[in-house]
């Protein structure tokens, strides 16, 4: 048993490993098509939401993942947050329904980490659904430390 | 065995009829399936067995199609997750299976209605009239019209899998046409015999969407797509709001109507 008994999204962990080629070509296109990204800079009245796929992704995921870009955010528009560490997250579950109503976005992807708190997103864009008449598909992503996908479903909201 | 991947499974059945018992035993239907032209390499990608599950299919396979000899069984596909206890549907293919709900509740009447069916009667040829008006109306103008017109349309349309849906689609429309001149000639047994024919077909067709065609949709569709379907299906809810409520309405009458009956007649 780990002697570890503080909060798993803090606990220190260190993946050694060699140094892996950079793939084919080294650069990597960035997918981004917007500015800003994070949640609270963001403007749900923004074009690039109008209709779109939007991916609501906890910090940590594109850093763990090293297809991010291509896999997940390709196509998307994005907004970013911390469920753990971020301030005034009421604010979040309103402009998520405001996306979701006024926006009319097609779909909402939240990509979350492993970690216990990350699931804290999940539920702010589940609440934001439940409180929006104007109901979209939505869908989440567990992310392990290492960047595999852990599960992948369709939630009810 | 390679030869035989690429052939139509009805074929393959035909010549060895053991295989439709092997695959029976995996939960794949190919048996009394309408059309039968999938072939069998699709099978295998439409059902999703798990890796280990197919392999032991395949094994029980080539020792029927080609007993005694080495058999190079194809590359398993190992790329994807394996079948869950439950099915987790995306938001329209659930829209789908909860209407499918209604419809077979509607089929579980069915024995009720023609066991006790008396068309002299007014009231049980009005009976049959609002059945088929929740037939055509329901399960057909609403929901078929769902899938053929905006899910289907998504996939091509040359693909085995949908001409068999389509063709359930068919045969139960004749089933129901069936029951409408059997009314018209006051006919009981004619009604009840395409009633009983019309249910057969439906709850096979439903278990095969439920359990096989919706989940592989959902693992070929893109998040667009299933957006851009979930938002075509939520304009046809919103036209059909008020005329579904009433089939809803209609099926719940029913069901106090003939079951409590049914459980006066057992006391």
């Amino acid at each position: 048993m780990s002697g570890f008994s503080g909060c798993p999204g803090s606990r220190m962990v260190e993946f050694k490993k060699e140094d892996l080629p950079a793939g084919e070509g080294a650069k990597v296109p960035s997918q981004l098509r917007q500015w800003p990204v994070q949640l609270h800079l963001v403007s749900p009245a923004a074009p690039y939401f109008q209709g779109a796929d939007v991916l609501l992704t906890a910090d940590c995921v594109p850093f763990a993942m090293g297809s991010f870009h291509n896999d997940f955010l390709k196509g998307k528009a994005l907004a970013i947050a911390c469920p753990k560490l971020d301030a005034g997250q009421e604010a979040y579950v309103e402009k998520i329904r405001v996306l979701c109503e006024e926006s009319k976005i097609n779909t909402l992807t939240v990509m979350i980490m492993q970690v216990p708190c990350c699931r804290g997103l999940l539920a702010t864009a589940v609440q934001a659904m439940q409180g929006s008449e104007r109901k979209v598909p939505l869908r989440y992503v567990v992310v392990s430390l290492q960047g595999e996908i852990l599960q992948e479903e369709w939630v009810e909201a | 065995m390679e030869k035989h991947m690429k052939t139509p499974i009805k074929e393959v059945i035909g010549r060895f009829p053991q295989v439709g018992a092997i695959l029976e035993d995996f939960g794949i239907g190919c048996v009394p399936c309408s059309v039968g032209t999938c072939l069998f390499s699709d099978i295998l990608e439409i059902h999703n067995l798990a890796p280990g599950d197919e392999e032991v299919l395949m094994a029980r396979i080539a020792g029927v199609v080609a007993p005694g000899r080495t058999v190079r069984h194809p590359e398993m596909r190992n790329s994807r997750p394996s079948r869950s206890a439950g099915i987790a549907y995306s938001p329209p293919m659930k829209r789908l299976v909860d209407e499918h709900a209604l419809i077979k509740r509607f089929i579980a009447l069915v024995p009720e209605i023609a066991g006790r069916l008396d068309l002299e009667s007014e009231g049980d040829r009005e009976l049959i009239s609002r059945g088929v008006d929740f037939i055509r109306g329901y399960a057909d103008r609403y929901h078929h019209a769902k899938e053929e017109d905006i899910l289907f349309a998504c996939f091509d349309p040359e693909l085995d899998i949908l001409k068999a849906m389509h063709e359930d689609h068919r045969r139960g429309r004749a089933r129901v046409k069936g029951i409408l001149d059997a009314l018209e000639r006051r006919d009981g047994e004619g009604v009840s015999e395409n009633l009983h024919g019309y249910a057969g077909i439906l709850t096979e067709h439903i278990k095969k969407e439920d359990e096989i065609l919706y989940p592989w949709m959902d693992r070929n569709l893109s998040t667009r797509k299933v957006g851009e379907i979930f938002s075509a299906f939520r304009e046809v809810d919103e036209r059909f709001r008020e005329a579904r409520e009433g089939y809803e309405a209609f099926v719940e009458k029913l069901e106090e109507q003939f079951f409590a009956r049914s459980a006066e007649v057992s006391r």
